[in-house]
């Protein structure tokens, strides 16, 4: 072979080689080193890019939000990061202690552990198996309370066009204007069964639930006692109110007391009308049901909130020939008061009668408010529903965006 | 044999039965299953030994949770809160402890308890309108959030829906159409404002059929529970006390 | 009275002894009925299940005696759940008899009285650093929503009175981005409504609800929304949970006597309707 053929074999040789070497890939993931000891270690991962740290906004003050970018072994479908570990420190130097993990793909962390007006420093490490890099430390940031949580703007909004409403209604009713409330069956037998315990010169068992005054039900179930109250101090009947908590006896002992006085029966009035039992549930059931029994009475009312023991009061009451009315917002409950009694007040109707007997404008103009709420929830659902139906059948992009705009409105409400 | 002395001969025989059964069965299963039996007695007729049984179970249970939240409130939270408060601000000295502000609910639980004062009772309102309020308060964002604007947000969607394979799925699209149609008339059963008469009157009666609807599945539901519980209880008398079953 | 009249006017006590004849008698065969897991069951027992060893668990139980045979297998099975797959789990209750039902729950997973060194399947757990106690506080979902702050502050010691700071579970555990999982055994107020407007709401929190059948109708919108994770409902879901966990307990035992007593409803419910028609039309037509 000439000496040119030889210089061009061996150019060609060495151009491959080098060409081979260009073209290996960049160290495999999961290719293996080896240290001078002879062990195999895993190569570390590349550390998170661009790290930051910010108070997070409208929060009571007590968490920061980490950020980062991917790190460059952080790949969809690679399983050679394991996650993000954040540490945190209050000087640059450390001790750095682990406040939080994150799993792969992440590329944020909020440290809902943080101390207001306190410097904190935090450097992300990428995790892999057995090894780690880490950011450089950021910092100092620190965790501030803010004024308004615009998370909740939209309920904002919301809540401010029902609380408008009800204000609105509430001064058209105390300046004279009638409001207008429909009908509730079940009110109008009120009087009747008042009367008809008057006839059988049995007593009148009114139950203001299980639940204490700060129960909205109860307030109401207490609103009607005083209305029922004054009927039975006019006919002269006798009343028993057994109660479940102490605060309730009191509030009804005032209300029942008040309304003899209105009805001009102030000597007709004794403490003993309203009692407590216990505040066990089962125990109050019990002591009712025996009440039933023994004293007969002819009209039963369960105005207020009741759990389980509805049933067994409805059935008892019904077993004793009582006329029964019943009023309640517990869903559950509601069926049993349905099956077993003559009238039932089905959830927000209970907060209508109150309205209705009092005639309080406050009360009226809640009622009249809320229902402006109900419209929007009307208006609310049955148009999203409409356009995004229409959007899918038609495939209009307009209204299917339109109509997950609003849905994602509603959605966007964190707390 | 006059009915009397028949009910001398069956209370006797009852207790020499029961005293058997708790000296063999544990005294304290059969206290249990003495007072299950003298509740259950009240599905037969009211008699002495339900009203024995009532009254024992009101008693305790009233007994109880006085001396529970005597321990939970009053000396767990209003006297171990104010002696925590004292040792931070006074013994340690390391200044304003959150835990004073227990003496102010204490001082309107006291409130409450002037009610039994004609003249200074009405500062137990005061006591009353920040219960009233704070719940008010709490419920007003919690409320409103979790079961109303979350579910408003969970109802709209296109009323039909399709399969992974984006058949139209009519199971689906059935049901999203009756969950819309049901809450828009159950809405409109609620609305006081307007009699029900006419068209509204029609969706209003829609919605009332639809709440008899949840209602009857709802009772199924606690009939279920309620047997549940009967269940319970005659496995505590056959088994536990009587340990006929294993 | 015509024989349907006299039907519908049965003495109740007629129909409360065929109820307890239903009732008990399946106690005594040993036949056991198939359960089918519902959804609402399967994925909360999906999203329990992805827990990894060592997770915390908080476990709150919101009930009392009255509601044990339909929430005690719940608790049973859940225990046995975290004990089986090394979750650490943390018990509170909102309800005062909770904490005490909790821990006979525990008990019966054991078999034997609790101490403060257990062994379970070779497993030796230490009390404060695989489970804790921490009672039972009253104040309803204001302590959840105190939780969502502060837990040492919602609860400063467990149910013996020790202080969180030594109990090595606690350690590090400020409020619920320290908690990976909780489920909810509630039967009434306050429960799994509050857990899920003021923990899951308010402060993200990953919630299994578990309910007397009572309750449940009015927590399976919680579920259509994903503000649940999943929903155990009274005894049938115990029972599925129960299946799901590889257990047959109280729950599983007592679906045979469950399926009895529905069936003797039913006909009755038959009956009594078929009684009102027929009998009311014979009734109008003498």
């Amino acid at each position: 072979m000439t000496l040119i053929r030889r210089l061009y074999c061996i150019l060609c040789l060495v151009s491959g080689v080098a060409l081979l070497a260009a073209s290996s890939p960049a160290q495999e993931a999961d290719s293996v080193l080896i240290d001078t000891a002879g062990v195999e270690v895993t190569p570390a991962p590349a550390p998170p890019v661009n790290v930051g740290a910010r108070d997070t906004p409208s929060d009571e003050g007590y968490s920061i939000t980490v950020f980062w970018e991917l790190s460059a072994d952080d790949r969809p479908g690679e399983d050679f990061v394991t996650g993000y570990r954040i540490l945190r420190a209050e000087t640059p130097e450390g001790p750095f202690r682990e406040v939080g993990f994150s799993s792969v793909g992440a590329t944020s962390y909020t440290d809902a552990s943080t101390e207001k007006k306190t410097d904190y420093y935090y450097r992300v490490e990428t995790q892999a198996d057995g090894a780690s890099s880490s950011s450089p430390v950021i910092g100092p940031v620190q965790s501030t309370a803010q004024w308004f949580n615009f998370n909740l703007l939209n309920l904002l909004i919301i809540e401010g066009i029902i609380c408008l409403a009800i204000l609105y209604f509430i001064y058209s009713a105390k300046s004279g204007k009638k409001l207008f409330l429909r009908k509730i069956a079940g009110l109008e037998a009120v009087d009747e069964a008042i009367g008809r315990a008057t006839e059988m010169g049995r007593p009148i068992l009114f139950i203001p639930g299980i639940q204490d005054m700060d129960d909205v039900q109860t307030i109401a179930g207490i609103t009607i006692l005083g209305r029922i109250a004054k009927t039975i101090a006019q006919y002269d009947c006798r009343l028993h109110v057994p109660v479940s908590r102490s605060i309730v006896m009191t509030t009804a002992r005032e209300t029942v007391k008040e309304a003899y006085l209105s009805a001009g029966r102030p000597d007709a009035y004794s403490d003993d009308f309203v009692n407590y039992v216990t505040d066990e549930q089962f125990g109050y059931v019990a002591a009712v049901d025996g009440i039933m029994v023994r004293e007969k009475p002819a009209t039963c009312f369960y105005l207020g909130a009741f759990f389980a023991e509805s049933l067994i009061m409805a059935e008892t009451g019904h077993s004793i020939k009582a006329i029964q009315i019943a009023g309640t917002a517990m869903p559950a409950q509601l069926p049993f008061f349905v099956a077993a009694c003559d009238y039932t007040l089905i959830g927000e109707e209970l907060f209508a009668a109150s309205a209705y007997l009092s005639n309080e404008p406050r009360q009226l103009g809640s009622l009249k408010g809320q229902d402006v709420g109900k419209v929007i929830a009307m208006v609310f659902i049955l148009l999203p529903v409409i356009v995004l139906t229409l959007g899918a059948i038609f495939g209009w992009e307009f209204a299917t965006r339109a109509g997950e705009f609003v849905r994602d409105w509603f959605r966007l409400i964190q707390m | 044999m006059n009915n009397r002395v028949l009910a001398y001969i069956v209370v006797a025989v009852g207790i020499a039965v029961f005293a058997i059964l708790a000296a063999t069965q544990g005294f304290a299963v059969t206290m249990g299953a003495f007072f299950t039996i003298g509740i259950f007695s009240f599905l037969y007729k009211d008699n002495p030994y339900y009203k024995f049984s009532e009254a024992v179970f009101v008693g305790i249970s009233a007994g109880y949770w006085f001396v529970s939240l005597f321990w939970q409130n009053m000396v767990s939270k209003l006297y171990m809160g104010i002696q925590a408060a004292y040792n931070t601000t006074f013994v340690e000295h390391a200044g304003w402890d959150d835990r004073w502000m227990m003496l102010l609910g204490g001082l309107l639980g006291l409130f409450m308890l002037l009610r039994l004062f004609p003249k200074i009772g009405w500062l137990s309102r005061w006591s009353l309108a920040v219960i009233v309020g704070a719940t008010a308060g709490l419920y007003f964002i919690n409320y409103f959030v979790s079961n109303g604007i979350i579910q408003l947000g969970a109802i709209i969607a296109p009323l039909q829906s399709f399969t992974e394979a984006g058949k139209l799925d009519w199971w689906g699209t059935i049901s999203q159409a009756l969950l819309v149609a049901g809450t828009l008339s159950g809405v409109v059963y609620f609305y006081f404002s307007k009699e029900h008469t006419g068209a509204f009157g029609g969706v209003a009666k829609i919605g009332i059929w639809t709440l008899m609807l949840t209602f009857g599945a709802s009772f199924g539901y606690t009939v279920m529970s309620r047997m549940s519980l009967l269940i319970g209880r005659m496995d505590y008398l056959v088994g536990t006390w009587l340990g006929l079953i294993r | 009275m015509n024989f349907w009249v006299r039907l519908m006017t049965i003495d109740r006590r007629i129909i409360f002894l065929f109820v307890v004849i239903a009732v008990t008698i399946p106690l005594f065969l040993n036949i056991s009925q198939e359960i089918v897991v519902s959804t609402e069951v399967q994925t909360g027992f999906d999203a329990f299940s992805a827990l990894q060893p060592g997770a915390r668990v908080l476990v709150a139980c919101d009930y009392d005696p009255p509601s044990s045979p339909e929430l005690q297998p719940m608790a049973v099975a859940t225990f046995r759940y975290c004990l089986d797959h090394d979750l650490k789990f943390i018990i509170i209750g909102l309800w005062p008899q909770g904490p005490q039902q909790a821990n006979a729950a525990f008990e019966t997973v054991l078999g034997y009285p609790i101490s403060d060194t257990i062994t379970y399947n070779g497993k030796t757990l230490i009390y404060g650093r695989d489970w804790v106690n921490l009672g039972f506080q009253a104040g309803n979902e204001l302590v959840i929503q105190r939780m969502g702050s502060s837990i040492p502050a919602a609860f400063p010691r467990d149910y013996r009175g020790t202080p969180l700071e030594d109990l090595p579970l606690m350690q590090g555990v400020q409020n619920f981005n320290n908690i990976d999982f909780v489920m909810n055994i509630s039967a009434g107020y306050p429960g799994v409504y509050e857990w899920v407007q003021f923990g899951v709401d308010r402060f993200g929190v990953r919630l299994v609800g578990g309910t007397t059948a009572v309750q449940a109708p009015l927590i399976y919108p919680y579920y259509g929304s994903g503000q649940l994770l999943g929903v155990l409902g009274g005894l049938k879901g115990a029972a599925e949970f129960e299946g799901l966990v590889g257990v047959s307990g109280k729950a599983t035992q007592f679906m045979l006597s469950q399926s009895f007593a529905h069936v003797i409803v039913i006909l009755f419910i038959i009956v009594g309707n078929v009684a009102y028609f027929v009998g009311g039309r014979k009734q109008k037509k003498t």
